[in-house]
């Protein structure tokens, strides 16, 4: 048999260079990221080993990524659910911390208290707050076209300091710190891997990456793809823009809320300042990344919380700042970027011929 | 410029052109749209390469790879849209790019005189100083025409230099334009307009379909000469026409409709239209005199301001797009690639853009996968549309099949009245053919369909009746079997005392 007939049974999307890009992209950030700690005299390799370690060298170490990997994957899955429409959300921040708060009324509520309705009040109410916190600026851009970049940067400090609030005024707990009350045992996340801190809020974010998969098969998924895809084609076509604006914030924001919601109920079990380490934040470096495919960004999800959680561990055997965590990030970013520029350019290589004659077609 | 001939892909822009400019001269270059005027002027100017020919500029044979070398031999061009930065000043804008610009001090007052003598010298009035974004439209015209004077350039390329202007600022053009060439100065100037080739040429080169029609003396011809030359006898074998009934219903009517332009101008100006069942109406025109906006207005994507539109009887005036098509309405629009179709998506995904709500196509929350790949491969088969299947994006589809996937949706739709916006624009003979049997076909069962096109043969030749659009109003109506192209293309140049001449023409004739 031939090398070519064995070639053509592997899956074509398989022989395709462009499918290994990305992976060597992201490997070329660690190489960089290896000058950079050789720079400052710290021996790569057990830098890097002990990142390994952090994150899979023990059980508990497995359980913390992905518990940061729920955080990474609801926030980055809201994120990708309004690039897809083209509806630049980068309030993930913001509506994370509204919807924590929604989780925490009800944990600190008589309702919260009611064995297996807590739990799921604790999740309705952080879905709903983190949707309502993101529909304000959906409706400020629909009704007076605001910019939703400006609008949506903005309103996660407005998120942020409004909970510092609560908790220095009227959600403080007796005591010193400012902390919320705690939430009732019922509201509370079940632990799912004992040793670990791992809960049940991963089936939700597993569970919500099906739930986006299949979101583009549906009907009104359809409608807020073809409005991102072409809102010019959209409108003509017959499909109302301003309802999918509105329906994609509710359900982005949703998604975030629900990742603040889980982090008080799984993680914390009562609300304070900086629950997340800008997760919301992180999330739309996940979104692009994983091109707002809900598998994509599960993948990246999961990557990137393997690197925080590693770098914690380098922190604390080596003193290595968790800042550097951070610069691999970036460099990942940058270098998959790059990548993907690559990628178009090979693209165009290909299709050079047809997209001329197009671009001269329209500029006639 | 000799033997000029380029080509985009299949199309041919410039086929064997001859072009000769004296100096001293305004020489006017007078086609329809996408007759190649443009396309010509960008080779001297140095932006497209053409594939056979030569240009020789003043005795020396040259070959110009890029702007930078046009004006090295002293050739500029301004565009239709200016290229300026607005909130640069007037003087920045002008030496932006040049040695005067380079290094930590700029002197600025040089400049400043320098550009002061040039508008004087040419009846150009400009302040130097002024911010660009501060300006009007002339205003910044001659920002432009400076910038090209201010590079010592000899030849002077205006591309439909009065497409933005009002009447007293062209006015004020065109005698700068005198000025220039008594200076020595050779113009160029690009138009489609009778009147202003007729008031500011010495001489005219006419374009048709790429083709050289003929250069003449402008004193020696006259506007019915010019348009008969741009505007050319039918040359495709006209289809037989259905013999349209005046009593067949009105299926659309447009009452006094006036609407706004991108730019929040009145572009429509109280429109009348009818359109009865059964045949095809064409709309001529030149591009830019609302044929857009009377396409958009009809499908409800742009809004009515005054008057009124009744379909089948019911009033559509304020009604969504998707009320509009519910009622029976199918719209190609002509900018099929970012309004018709979605590029990156699939031939099946394009087909039900319209009707992905349709119980056929969906259940209560999801598409039905099968019945979206019935469909296509329906319209595939019907409408012989090459593809390498239903699922690729169609991007990778060629201009012709794109059409074909465009109507193949909208005519399932078995609309009442089907409105096509330029639907053989960039499309080869065969497929062009195709689409005009098709809406004959729609014609025939009945459809009113309504053809705006920039092509008037392919209105003489496909529809029935057809009007004559211009500055937003409809001109005149006649059935195509007796209308006389000379008139037409007076009509389309916006001649309004037409009519009238064309009596004292045909008194002439006796």
């Amino acid at each position: 048999m031939s090398l070519v007939t064995t070639l053509s049974q592997v899956p074509k999307k398989m022989r395709d260079v462009k499918t290994y890009i990305p992976f060597a992209s992201a490997s070329l950030a660690f190489v960089v990221g290896a000058v950079i700690l050789a720079s400052t005299d710290i021996d790569v390799g057990r830098a890097y080993t002990t990142m390994f370690r952090g994150a899979f060298g023990s059980i508990f170490g497995i359980g913390d990524v992905l518990v940061k990997t729920i955080s990474l994957l609801l926030t980055g899955l809201a994120v990708s659910v309004a690039f897809k429409c083209r509806q630049w959300n980068i309030g993930a921040e913001g509506q994370l911390y509204m919807g924590a708060l929604g989780g925490t009324l009800v944990g600190i509520s008589l309702l919260g208290a009611v064995p297996g309705l807590a739990i799921f009040l604790v999740m309705l109410l952080s879905f709903i707050f983190g949707s309502l916190f993101a529909l304000v600026p959906a409706v400020l851009k629909v009704k007076f076209g605001v910019n939703e970049v400006i609008s949506t940067v903005l309103l996660n400090f407005v998120a942020i300091l409004f909970i510092s609030f609560l908790l220095h005024g009227p959600l403080k707990a007796p005591g010193f710190n400012p902390y919320s009350p705690e939430i009732a045992e019922a509201s509370e996340m079940p632990i799912i891997l004992p040793g670990t801190r791992l809960h049940a809020g991963i089936f939700i974010a597993v569970a919500a990456t099906v739930g986006v998969y299949y979101l583009w098969k549906t009907k009104i998924g359809f409608e807020i793809k073809s409005v991102g895809a072409n809102n010019n084609a959209a409108r003509y076509a017959g499909m109302n823009i301003t309802k999918s604006i509105l329906i994609t914030f509710a359900i982005s924001g949703g998604l975030a809320g629900l990742a603040g919601g889980l982090l008080v109920s799984g993680v914390q079990h009562f609300l304070i300042e900086g629950i997340s380490p800008g997760y919301g934040f992180i999330a739309v470096i996940i979104a692009l990344l994983g091109r707002q495919h809900p598998i994509g960004v599960a993948v990246v999800a999961f990557f990137f919380s393997v690197l925080m959680t590693g770098s914690e561990s380098m922190y604390r055997s080596l003193s290595i700042p968790t800042a550097f965590a951070m610069t691999l990030q970036a460099l990942v970013l940058v270098f998959v970027l790059v990548g993907q520029l690559f990628i178009i350019w090979l693209n165009k290589r290909q299709t050079g011929r047809r997209l001329d004659l197009k671009e001269k077609w329209l500029a006639k | 410029m000799k033997n000029i001939t380029i080509r985009f892909g299949e199309v041919t822009a410039n086929n064997n052109v001859d072009f000769e400019l004296r100096k001293g001269e305004i020489h006017a270059l007078l086609g329809e749209n996408g007759a190649g005027k443009t396309t010509l002027m960008s080779i001297l100017y140095g932006l497209y390469q053409p594939q056979a020919g030569e240009i020789i500029v003043k005795g020396q044979k040259t070959s110009i790879k890029s702007p930078n070398d046009a004006m090295t031999l002293g050739i500029a061009m301004v565009h239709q849209h200016f290229l300026l930065t607005p909130p640069h000043s007037v003087t920045e804008n002008i030496i932006v790019g040049l040695k005067e610009s380079r290094g930590l001090l700029i002197n600025m007052s040089a400049a400043e005189k320098k550009i002061t003598q040039l508008s004087e010298k040419y009846g150009l009035k400009i302040d130097p100083k002024t911010i660009v974004g501060d300006l009007a439209v002339g205003e910044q015209q001659r920002v432009e025409i400076i910038k090209a004077l201010y590079r010592d350039v000899d030849i002077l390329i205006l591309d439909e230099p009065t497409s933005m202007l009002t009447p007293q600022e062209e006015k004020a053009l065109f005698s700068t334009l005198q000025s220039m060439v008594r200076q020595g100065l050779s113009i160029i100037f690009i138009t489609h307009k009778l009147r202003e080739v007729m008031e500011v040429s010495n001489r005219v080169t006419v374009l048709r379909g790429g083709k050289v029609v003929g250069t003449v003396n402008t004193s020696e011809t006259n506007e019915t000469e010019l348009a008969r030359m741009m505007v050319g006898r039918p040359v495709i074998e006209s289809i037989a026409h259905m013999g349209y009934s005046s009593n067949s219903p009105v299926v659309l009517q447009l009452k006094n409709v006036s609407a706004l332009n991108n730019a929040n101008v009145m572009f429509l100006k109280e429109l009348s239209l009818e359109l009865r069942r059964g045949e095809i109406l064409g709309i001529a025109g030149v591009d830019g005199n609302g044929q857009a906006e009377l396409a958009e207005v009809i499908a409800g994507l742009r809004k009515v301001q005054k008057g009124e539109i009744i379909m089948d009887g019911k009033s559509t005036t304020a009604l969504s797009p998707r009320k509009i098509r519910e009622l029976g309405l199918a719209y190609v629009p002509q900018d099929r690639l970012n309004t018709g179709l979605i590029l990156e998506y699939s031939i099946a995904e394009n087909l039900i853009l319209d009707r992905w709500y349709f119980e056929k196509y969906s259940g209560r929350v999801f598409l039905k996968k099968d019945e979206m790949k019935k469909f296509a491969e329906k319209a595939v088969s019907e409408f012989e549309i090459k593809t390498p299947g239903i699922n690729v994006p169609v991007n990778s589809l060629s201009g012709g099949n794109l059409q074909k996937v465009l109507m193949a949706r909208e005519l399932a739709r078995n609309p009442k009245v089907l409105v096509v916006h330029n639907p053989t624009r960039g499309l080869d003979i065969g497929a062009s053919h195709y689409i005009h049997e098709q809406l004959i076909k729609q014609r025939d069962a009945g459809v009113g369909v309504l053809m705006i096109s920039l092509d008037l043969d392919e209105i003489l030749t496909v529809a029935d009746r057809l009007a004559v659009i211009y500055e937003g109003k409809i001109m005149a109506v006649m059935d195509t079997k007796d209308a006389d192209v000379d008139y037409i293309g007076l009509l389309m140049g916006g001649k309004e005392s037409a009519v009238y001449s064309k009596k004292e023409e045909a008194q002439d004739r006796k």
